[in-house]
Formats: C-alpha cells, sequence, structure tokens
C-alpha cells in the first residue's frame, strides 16, 4: 500500500525535549518510507496542535498518523479521535511512547534516548505502513448494573444509578445494609447518626422499583465482560424472607415486639461482630437499628431448637441457599474495607485488657448508657494512639505505608463526643501529626479548645503502652517538649486504627480487578480516571479505592454512578475490533485453539467441505492466547499481525 | 434531550470552566444532558492548567488539562462561552432557572482568528502578565498563554491605546474594537456551581515583608517558575535573577490562621511544597530546601508515600512555626521560626523564600443568585446542606456545587467532587420529568 | 568508537502487556528508574499471545536477548496465563536448539502493573548477562 504518513514529535512542553533531541528525530524519520510530513509540536495534545493535524491530514491526504509522545495509556483515544476528526480511520493511527519509555526512562543518557525515541517512531511508522483501517463493533449493552456491596457508597452509587434509567441489582453479602457507616453513631460533622443515614437511603433504595435488593447475596462466578457480565449470584439464606418487612395488619410496633421475643428466646449467644466482639449476640439476630427489619439466622450457630419459630413462624429454619443468573452492563466495586486489626501486644493489644481500637470505641461509646465503662470499670482518662496500622514507615516498618486519611478526623470527633456525652472525661492524644485537613480543622480547634491534650509524639519512637499492677500507662517521647519523656495512665487506649483492603479478596479475583501498591483495588489514574479500573465496565465506588471519610466515598459512587450509566446509557457499547481471526483456508481444525481459548470463542466449523476454526466476534476478547498453539500459523490478531509486529521488529533491529 | 436549537435553553449550566467545570459538564454531555459552559477567562483551564506537574504521579498539569479541555470544547452537547458571566440567576415557578449571560467584548472575532500572534508582535504596549504572575510582560493584544483554549488573541481593553497597529497586522482581519457587551437571557433546568477558589495573597502579612521583599514569592509564583512554559527557563531569584541554593518553604501562609481570617486548612499546600520540593531537587540539585511545617497532611492515595520519598530525596522538615522574615541587604532572607522540637526560637538564613499560600472562598459565587439566596458557610464556601448524603446539595433544590468552590479540595478530589455533582444535577432532572 | 569489543550494550526486545507490565515500564520512567536505552518494547494484549515465530525473528535481526514481561497472575484474560507464557518459552527453546541458540537469551518474568522495580532489575541483570555471555550467541 502507499501510505502518506504524517508524523509529530511531540516535546511536551520540555519532558520530551529536555533529553531527547526531537528536531534529530524529526530529521532522521523524516526520510522513512511513506512519511509525507514530520513535524515537532510544543503539546501534540493541546486542542490548537489537534486543530492543526486534523487540517493536515485532510489538507495533505494523510492516511496514515503516527504521533510520538506520552505514554498511549493516556493519549490513544484523544489521538485517534483526532484522526478520525480529519476522516482517517482510527486505526491508522499509531503512538509512539518516547515520554515514559523514552526521555523520562532514559534521561539520564540523552542521546541514547534520543536514539531509542528514532527506532520507536521508525517502528510506529513502519507499522502504521501497514495498518488496516478497522469497524470497531458494536454491541448491545444490558442496561443494567451490578453494585456489589449495600455500605454507603453501593447503597447510594445504585439510587443515582436508577434514577438515571439503569436497572440496579444492589447486592450485599451480609444480611443487613448500611455496610460499616451503620456500626457508626454521630458522624462528622453533622452530627446525623450513620443508622439514620443508612435508614434514610434503605429507604430511597426499597422506594425504587428498578433497584433489586439482595441481602446474604455474593457474586459466585463471572463470564462476561462489559456490556454483557455474565454473574452468578449466591443468596445465602437468612432464615426468613428479608421482605416480610411488611407488619400487615399485626402493625410494624407490635411486629417488631414478637420479632425481639424471638431474639431474646433463643438459648445461643455468640460475640457480636457489629459491635466488634464488644457484646454478644444470639443466632437469631439483628442489627442494631439494622435494614432489613426481618432477622436473620446465623446457621452456624443456630442448634435449630425451633424457639424463635414458635413466636415467630415467619421464621424458616429450612430456607435454603439460590443461586440466581443474571446479566449486567456493568459493575460497581462497592466493596468497602476492613478496619485495620492490630497484631497481638500491638500497643498492648490483646495482651493488656483495656487496649481497644477506635472501631471498638465507636461501638462503645454508641452502647454505653450514661456512663462509659469498659469491662465493667469506670472510664475517665483516655489515650489515644494514632496511625497504628497506617503509615507504616521507620520505625513502625509494616506493609501499610500509607496514610488512611480519615482517622485523625475521627478520632478527634469520637472523643468530643465521648467528652460530650459523659462526665469528667479527660482525652490524651498520641498522634504523628494530626491530619484534619480542610474543614475538619473546626473538629480539632473544639476537641482543643474542650482541653483535650496532644502530645505529637512520634516519628522514629513510637509510644509504648505498659501495664504495670493494674494500671495502663502510655509512654511517650514528646517532640512538642523538647522530646521529654511523658508518661499518662490512662483507664482505656484507643488505638487509632485505619483502614485496610478487605481480607476476602474474592470478588477481585472473579472479576480479575488489579490492587495497586496500597492493596486496595487500583483506579487507572486519579485524575484522568479516578473510579475507572483497567477492566472496561467495572468501576470503584468509595473505599474500596483507597481511605476515605464518608463524604468522599459518597461522592466518588456518585462519580461512578454517573460514569457507569453513560457507558450502558445507549444500549450499545462500542468494542475495539482485536480480535482473533482464523485462515480457513490454512486452518486443518485440531482443536488447540479452542483448547486455548478463555473464553469460549472458538468453535469448530466448516468451510469448503473441511472442519475448520470459527471465531465468535463478540466473545473474542482479543487476547491472542490461541495464537501461538496454532500448529500451521492459520490465526493473526486484527491490529498484531505477523505482517505489523514483524515490521516493528525489524525497525527496532535497525 | 440532546441539543436544543435555541441557543438560550440547556439541561444544565455549569459555572466555571476549571478542572471541576470541565469535569462536570463532560459527565453530563455524555450523558446526554445539553450544558453551556460559562467562564470568566478568556480561557478555560482554571488553575490547574497554569500548574507544572502535579502529585502525587508528577504528571505534567498540562498533559492531564489540555485533553480535557479540548474534549470539552469539541463536545456536540457542551456550549462554552468564555469572557463571560452569568448574573441575575433566579428559580422560576416552573423550577426552570433563568439568568442573564453577559459576554465581554474580546476585540477579536473568534471564528475569524488563527492564534498567529502577528498581533501580538505589532502590539506597543506591554503590562504584567498574569498568567506568569507576575514575573515577566505580554502585550495589550495576546494570546493569553500557549496551551489557552481557545487559543486565539484577545485586547486587554485596559491598556490598550487604540493605535490600530494590531488592526492592521491581522491578516485576517479578526480584530474588530465595535465589540460591545451582549446580554442574553438563558434558562436552564439545574445549575453547577463551579466556581474555584482564590488564592491567599499574603500582602496583607507584615511580619512576612507584606509583599515588599523580592525574594519572597508565592507557591503559585514558584509553580510558574517550574512549569515548561515558565518565563525564564530556570528557577531564579526575582530579586536579582540568582539561582538560589537556599530554599525555603512557609507552609500554613494564610491557612489555620485566625489572624487572616482563614482558620481552616487549605488541604493542598502540605502536598504542593512537597512535589515543589522534589522538582527543585531536580532542577538545581546543589540546593537545600527547607520546609518549615506545623504538621504535615499527607492524607491522599500515595501523598505518604510521596512525602516519606521526597524525605528520602534529601528535602528538609522542620516543625516550626515561621514567625517574621527580614531582608538582608543582598537580598537574602532571615527567617525567624519556633522550633517545635526544641522549644525555642531560632533563625536561619535562605536566599529564597516560598510562602505556601492557601486557599481562599470565591466571593463571586454568593453573588451568582437574584437576592443572595445561595447559601455560603461560616468560611465563605457554598455551603453544603447535606454532606453525608447529597455532597453536591446546596440550599437550593436544582444548584449543585462542584470543586474548590465547597471547599479546599486537591486536584483528585475535585474531579471526583465534579462527578459527584454531575450525578446529583443528572438525577434531579430525570427526578423531575 | 569502541574502545573495547565487550563494551557493547546489549539489544533486547521487550514484549509487554498492555493493561499490565506495560503500566509498570511506563511507572518505571515516571519515577526515573533509569534501565539501559538499549531495552525496546512491543506492547501486546496478553503475554500468551506472543508467537515463538516473533521471538526467533527478533535473534535473527540481532537482538541479544528477548525479554517477556508476562502478565502472570496478573493476567486480564485467564488464569491459566502464567501456564500458557511458560508454554510459548518451552516451545521457543526448542526453536532456539534447534539453530544453536543459546536459550538464556530468552527470559521471562511475570511484571505486575507497579512492578517498575522489577522490571528495571531484570532488564539491567539480563543486559549485564548478555554483556558477559559476549558473542557466542
Amino acid at each position: 500500500m502507499n501510505k502518506k504518513i504524517g508524523v509529530y514529535i511531540c516535546q511536551c512542553g520540555s519532558n520530551i525535549s529536555d533529553y531527547v533531541d526531537v528536531e534529530r528525530v524529526r530529521e532522521v524519520v523524516e526520510r522513512e518510507e511513506g512519511v509525507a510530513l514530520a513535524k515537532v509540536t510544543m503539546f501534540a495534545c493541546a486542542d490548537s496542535t489537534q486543530q492543526e493535524i486534523v487540517k493536515d491530514i485532510e489538507e495533505q491526504e494523510l492516511d496514515g498518523l503516527v504521533i510520538a509522545s506520552c505514554s498511549p495509556k493516556l493519549h490513544l483515544f484523544t489521538f485517534r479521535n483526532v484522526a478520525e476528526r480529519g476522516g482517517l480511520n482510527k486505526y491508522n493511527y499509531v503512538q509512539s511512547n518516547i515520554r515514559e519509555q523514552g526521555s523520562w526512562a532514559h534521561s539520564d543518557t540523552p542521546e541514547q534516548a534520543t536514539e531509542k525515541a528514532i527506532r520507536s517512531v521508525r517502528a510506529a511508522i513502519a507499522r502504521t505502513r501497514l495498518a488496516e483501517p478497522l469497524v470497531s463493533p458494536v454491541i448491545s449493552s444490558e442496561r443494567t448494573v451490578l453494585v456489589v456491596g449495600a455500605g454507603i457508597a453501593g447503597l447510594r452509587a445504585a439510587v443515582d444509578l436508577a434514577d438515571a434509567g439503569s436497572k440496579v441489582y444492589l447486592i450485599e453479602r451480609d444480611h443487613f445494609v448500611g455496610g460499616r457507616t451503620a456500626q457508626w453513631g454521630e458522624l462528622f460533622p453533622t452530627d446525623e447518626t450513620g443508622g439514620a443515614v443508612t435508614a434514610d437511603l434503605y429507604e430511597e433504595v426499597i422506594n425504587r422499583d428498578n433497584i433489586t435488593l439482595h441481602t446474604g447475596c455474593e457474586v459466585v462466578s463471572n463470564s462476561g465482560s462489559v456490556g454483557n457480565f455474565d454473574i452468578k449470584l449466591r443468596i445465602a439464606p437468612r432464615g426468613a424472607k428479608a421482605d416480610t418487612d411488611a407488619a400487615g395488619a399485626e402493625g410494624l410496633d407490635d411486629f417488631e415486639k414478637r420479632l425481639e421475643r424471638a431474639i431474646e428466646a433463643c438459648p445461643v449467644e455468640v460475640p457480636n461482630a457489629f459491635d466488634f466482639g464488644l457484646t454478644n449476640r444470639k443466632a437469631i439476630y439483628r442489627n442494631s437499628g439494622g435494614f432489613p427489619l426481618m432477622p436473620a439466622i446465623d446457621f452456624e450457630h443456630c442448634t435449630r431448637c425451633g424457639e424463635c419459630v414458635n413466636i415467630c413462624p415467619e421464621i424458616d429454619l429450612d430456607q435454603k441457599e439460590a443461586f440466581e443468573q443474571i446479566k449486567a452492563g456493568a459493575v460497581v466495586l462497592a466493596t468497602g474495607f476492613d478496619p485495620y486489626e492490630p497484631g497481638t501486644d500491638e500497643f498492648g493489644y490483646s495482651s493488656i485488657e483495656n487496649v481497644i481500637t477506635l472501631q471498638q470505641f465507636r461501638r462503645l461509646i454508641e452502647i454505653s448508657g450514661d456512663t462509659l465503662t469498659y469491662k465493667g470499670k469506670d472510664v475517665k482518662d483516655i489515650a489515644y494512639i494514632f496511625c497504628v496500622g497506617s503509615r507504616q514507615t521507620g520505625a513502625l516498618d509494616g506493609e501499610n505505608k500509607y496514610c488512611a486519611r480519615h482517622c485523625c478526623t475521627s478520632a478527634i470527633h469520637s472523643a468530643v463526643l465521648a467528652k460530650k456525652k459523659f462526665a469528667e472525661i479527660q482525652n490524651y492524644h498520641f498522634t504523628r501529626g494530626v491530619r484534619t485537613y480542610g474543614k475538619q480543622e473546626s473538629i480539632y480547634e473544639e476537641s482543643s479548645k474542650l482541653g483535650d491534650i496532644y502530645l505529637q509524639s512520634f516519628e522514629d519512637d513510637p509510644p509504648v503502652v505498659s501495664c504495670e499492677n493494674g494500671i495502663t500507662s502510655v509512654k511517650v517521647k514528646d517532640v512538642l517538649t523538647e522530646d521529654r519523656e511523658l508518661e499518662v495512665d490512662a483507664d482505656l487506649v484507643v488505638l487509632v486504627t485505619g483502614m485496610v483492603p478487605r481480607a476476602d479478596k474474592r470478588i477481585g479475583e472473579i472479576m480479575k480487578v488489579p490492587a495497586g501498591r496500597d492493596r486496595f483495588f487500583n483506579e487507572v489514574h486519579p485524575k484522568l480516571k479516578p473510579v475507572e479500573t483497567v477492566l472496561d465496565g467495572i468501576y470503584l465506588a468509595g473505599t474500596s479505592q483507597g481511605p476515605k471519610n464518608i463524604t468522599e466515598t459518597v461522592q466518588s459512587a456518585l462519580a461512578a454512578a454517573i460514569k457507569t450509566n453513560a457507558l450502558i446509557g445507549k444500549g450499545e457499547i462500542e468494542l475495539e475490533p482485536t480480535m482473533a481471526k482464523i485462515d480457513r483456508a490454512l486452518c486443518e481444525w485440531c482443536g488447540k485453539c479452542q483448547e486455548a481459548c478463555p473464553f469460549d470463542a472458538i468453535d469448530k466449523t466448516e468451510f469448503e467441505g473441511k472442519a475448520v476454526a470459527g471465531v465468535n466476534e463478540s466473545t473474542c476478547k482479543g487476547c491472542g492466547m490461541c495464537l501461538p498453539v496454532c500448529p500451521v500459523n492459520a490465526i493473526q490478531l486484527i491490529g498484531f499481525t505477523d505482517a505489523e509486529i514483524e515490521t516493528m521488529i525489524d525497525a527496532l533491529a535497525d | 434531550m440532546g441539543m436544543d436549537p435555541d441557543r438560550s435553553k440547556y439541561d444544565v449550566i455549569v459555572i466555571g470552566g476549571g478542572i471541576a467545570g470541565q469535569e462536570s459538564a463532560l459527565n453530563l454531555a455524555d450523558s446526554g444532558l445539553s450544558v453551556l459552559l460559562v467562564e470568566k477567562d478568556v480561557s478555560i483551564g482554571g488553575k490547574m492548567i497554569h500548574l507544572s506537574k502535579v502529585f502525587p504521579t508528577l504528571d505534567c498539569a498540562a498533559c492531564i488539562t489540555t485533553p480535557k479541555m479540548s474534549e470539552t470544547a469539541r463536545h456536540p452537547n457542551i456550549t462554552i462561552s468564555t469572557d463571560s458571566e452569568i448574573v441575575d440567576i433566579e428559580k422560576n415557578p416552573d423550577n426552570s432557572f433563568s439568568g442573564v449571560l453577559i459576554k465581554h467584548p474580546r476585540y477579536v472575532v473568534e471564528n475569524d482568528c488563527t492564534g498567529c500572534q502577528d498581533c501580538e508582535d505589532a502590539c506597543p504596549v506591554i503590562v504584567d502578565d498574569q498568567y506568569q504572575y507576575g514575573f515577566v510582560g505580554r502585550k495589550a493584544a495576546y494570546v493569553p498563554f500557549s496551551i489557552a483554549n481557545p487559543r486565539i488573541a484577545t485586547i486587554d481593553i485596559e491598556n490598550c491605546i487604540l493605535c490600530g497597529a494590531c488592526e492592521r497586522a491581522c491578516a485576517a482581519d479578526a480584530i474588530d474594537f465595535t465589540q460591545k457587551i451582549e446580554r442574553t437571557g438563558v434558562t436552564a433546568g439545574s445549575v453547577i456551581i463551579a466556581t474555584g477558589f482564590n488564592l491567599f495573597d499574603p500582602a496583607v502579612i507584615e511580619r512576612y515583608g507584606g509583599g515588599g521583599f523580592r525574594n519572597v514569592i508565592t507557591s503559585m509564583q514558584m509553580e510558574r517558575q517550574l512549569v515548561p512554559t515558565r518565563p525564564f527557563n530556570n528557577v531564579l531569584r526575582p530579586g536579582d535573577g540568582k539561582m538560589p541554593d537556599n530554599i525555603a518553604y512557609v507552609l500554613c501562609t494564610g491557612s489555620r490562621d485566625e489572624t487572616v481570617g482563614n482558620p481552616i486548612c487549605s488541604q493542598v499546600c502540605c502536598m504542593y511544597s512537597i512535589k515543589q520540593g522534589q522538582l527543585l531537587l531536580g532542577s538545581l540539585p546543589m540546593a537545600d530546601v527547607t520546609i518549615y511545617y506545623l504538621h504535615i497532611r499527607a492524607f491522599g492515595k500515595g501523598f505518604e508515600e510521596f512525602y516519606q520519598q521526597s524525605k528520602g530525596m534529601g528535602v528538609e522538615f522542620v516543625k516550626g512555626k515561621v514567625g517574621t522574615i527580614e531582608q538582608k541587604e543582598n537580598g537574602d532572607l532571615i527567617v525567624r521560626y519556633e522550633d517545635m522540637r526544641e522549644g525555642r526560637v531560632k533563625e536561619a538564613e535562605h536566599d529564597l523564600v516560598v510562602l505556601a499560600v492557601g486557599m481562599l472562598a470565591n466571593p463571586e459565587a454568593e453573588t451568582l443568585f437574584m437576592g443572595g439566596k445561595l447559601e455560603i458557610d461560616e468560611y465563605g464556601y457554598v455551603k453544603q446542606v447535606d454532606r453525608l448524603r447529597n455532597p453536591a446539595k446546596t440550599n437550593i433544590e436544582g444548584v449543585f456545587v462542584a470543586g474548590t468552590a465547597s471547599g479546599p479540595m486537591d486536584i483528585p478530589d475535585s474531579i471526583v467532587s465534579a462527578g459527584a455533582a454531575a450525578s446529583e444535577s443528572l438525577s434531579y432532572l430525570k427526578r423531575a420529568r | 568508537m569502541d574502545k573495547g569489543n565487550n563494551k557493547k550494550t546489549s539489544k533486547i526486545l521487550v514484549f509487554s502487556t498492555e493493561k499490565i507490565s506495560d503500566p509498570a515500564i511506563d511507572l518505571a520512567g515516571l519515577l526515573k528508574q533509569h534501565y539501559p536505552p538499549s531495552v525496546d518494547v512491543i506492547s501486546i494484549p496478553c503475554s500468551s499471545g506472543i508467537k515463538p515465530r516473533w521471538i526467533m525473528r527478533a535473534f535473527d535481526k540481532g537482538f541479544d536477548g528477548v525479554f517477556i514481561a508476562a502478565d502472570g497472575t496478573d493476567c486480564p484474560f485467564s488464569d491459566t496465563c502464567e501456564d500458557k507464557t511458560a508454554g510459548i518459552v518451552a516451545m521457543t527453546h526448542e526453536l532456539m536448539d534447534g539453530k544453536g541458540i543459546d536459550k538464556a537469551r530468552l527470559r521471562m518474568a511475570a511484571i505486575c502493573s507497579v512492578c517498575s522495580e522489577a522490571f528495571v532489575k531484570q532488564v539491567k541483570v539480563f543486559t549485564d548477562y548478555l554483556a558477559g555471555a559476549g558473542k557466542s550467541g
């Protein structure tokens, strides 16, 4: 093919041109076969440059385009779009990465960086010469979204998804919705309770016909992808129908009372996870204020004595697990976080009895009456040790290098709550620098005014919690008083534990969502695609992506909702045309490609009287796993053909 | 929905064309709504387009912003009005909003200008370049900055001497001094406020020299010295053009400070100072960088790691409150600070001091609505009336807030908050139908 | 030109994957974790889709080494990727054997999407190895 190719070499301000001699690159590649023009630009991505390129394509009748700039991860779509606006097929555009894999990687050897850039651009030109115009297949998409997790992020995302016109499956692994937020009492900054906020959102959810809520439900498998996720759900037995909320003629009050009596009748007691083990619950239980209203049976501990059923015939101890197969166009992962669980003896945890976590402390405030007591003893002096399980660098070396973001404000707000609610509380904060960013500064101010004492204790010398003669004390070198050693006796030590990724990794494994350095699910880019994952159609909401406070969680859930709706709202999605193509003349059907395909996209068909392989275009994902196994080299991957790859190898080798 | 042929009716009006406004507009437009994006400046892009690299990934701000700007400008569902403001917005009985769009004359015909800059060469007037934060000059006829969108000329009529040189130089005949202010009535079903923030002006702090010391600059000025399109192509101190080798950062300038009326933390200054520290160590390998701080607020995803990385690179962190700055005869500066570790007042000499200025509310948001109906919070930001359920909701049903118009925020948070505002606006409109 | 005849830097062709190892290689650049500029990269959808003939072509055209930056367990397509990529290496090794090419000139390691340091280390060690191996290939 006789191509007329336009080549643009971006300076990226100076990000590229500081190390790569872009003018030299231009001079060399200008002489390449098929190159009609070669230009250096300040910012190839700037609108004015884009317009210039469009104009060049039109005026010079270019039929190939190469832009040597940043990583295609940033601007492949930007420039494909430029090609299209100039009337080119977008697959006649090839990007050469001379920034991330050029100037930046080799800023120490500018001359060789320039040589590498020349090779890279020549390879891109060679590939462009062979590039075929491709048509993106368009698939129809389900207008259904699966939201995994019905904590505040999932609940909130579901509401906006539904309002924008999508059908929503909202699933929650637990038998009650609300997630972590439901566990907290008064929240900063409005002092509404977590229970009240989640109750409102639950109400919004069940009032929408296009949201199906499943509790006790998790994803078992997925065999589809964007537009058509084919997902199997498992619904664990609750021991009662979740939707028996309707109290009927009995009236809500009496119905609730009867449920309470049924719970009381249960003879089994186990530690209550909702209260982080501070209290016990029965084998039939409800989370305090939790929804749905109907209690759930803890089948692991239930003895099937039937006491509860006698009072409440709605309970069904023979309920079986159920499975449901659903189709969804997109998936929102709102799977939340786990609180950091300190190791044994980490700041006295589990070895000293009055050392608890921040999450336990928040429940303790909730379940205490007029006085704050822990294990039967009155609590007056409370020591808070910040950054437990977070910022584990230096002396605290651990795997969580990140700051858990919400805990400074949460701890200080909890301390203020305790002080307001109970008499004679004195708070001592052992911090590593208080991070009440933004308007949250006000709670730090308030606590200081209320008389809380702050000791910015440690970078390299973490405080030491010890217990002698029944008195627990925290010792620290305080940087604010010339590193003087200070000791505080405390009735309760609260470890300000942060957020860690969910220990249960199954959903990530099933949906194949990659995690970042902090082990939370990773967004594509914090600024360009903050709620998107590398997998088309899978979005992140809330703390599944990283620590956040409630406002930030809701914001990310809503951002994920509108992106999801925009993706599936039209009912069809344009796919990449990268897929396997069989040369039927060569194919001698041996079945190896079918075996290699992870998507069951290859079937045996017939062609001119012989058996050959056939590719299902809507299920082929273009991975190429079938290519190397073919004994007669009858398979080419569109966009990555032998000719294209080999011409690049040749160009790079020169 | 989609585009209404009537240029005065939109689904949503987004006020402010910075990163939050663009993100809101794009999200709504991708959802099929028609959007009017109103920008008071001559280019969209807001503050972000003028930044160097951005934390914690060190992408260049332009690389993130320019494609977003062109996507916004190109989107068939978005109409951009630059040089514009919208006033007297009020809610009608049918719950729609109407307001007056005022487009100020650019004295350049937008569709005819090619951005060739011939007018700029011809113009004899030189004034301070506001986009370079006063470091260099520009002409009265000028293309605002190299990556502006639209990248076309404008005439700064306040400084123009009406000599006509630009008109004669313009081959495209695009200069038009007869342009007048245009007022159009516009209506929409919902409004998103993305009016951003103002930078704190340190001139009010006498003890830091009240703006009088040449080698005391703001962090935004340092930002301009670090961008690819920077004025001097190097980091220089403005007093004498010397390359600094001992640079100090004063954090919390104008933040967490009741005496200047801003008690809250600006959320970004720690991180951008750490980032500038890293960039400075890159461009001035021999320089010392000292950051005076109260608390380092490296709270976001990847931020703590970025902070630790800067310590590893050799950025010095001193926990101490800076009391006063004095200027020596040679232009060097004496920083007096309370060293919190040692509990005493100390002095240190630096040859360049960067004031890490914070964010202040943009008071313009308050004046958008007829009768001042939009509620403002105690810090001057647009009040979020339901922070835990509907973080973008304001006291006026159908009006939402995005980005730093609601409070200090970094770029990733602004972008996510803009997505939330768009989603709330979309749901509101869908529910109303 | 060359002062010593073993001073020539070894040319390595890397096959990286669009979603997993390519971001890691980009990250190496972003973090200025330098590696030899004689390392060139061709990005493909998945490391299980590399044809042995491409690798042989690279040796034929003068590359001293080929490095497969594999998806490993992070593969977005299939959890069989690790085994399949290993199978490609085995198939290629046979072809290399047939042509008398040192099998150590083909290497593979899983490079996760944030494993920039691992990538840099791998290609540096490989470069050193190839320089030491001299002209034996």
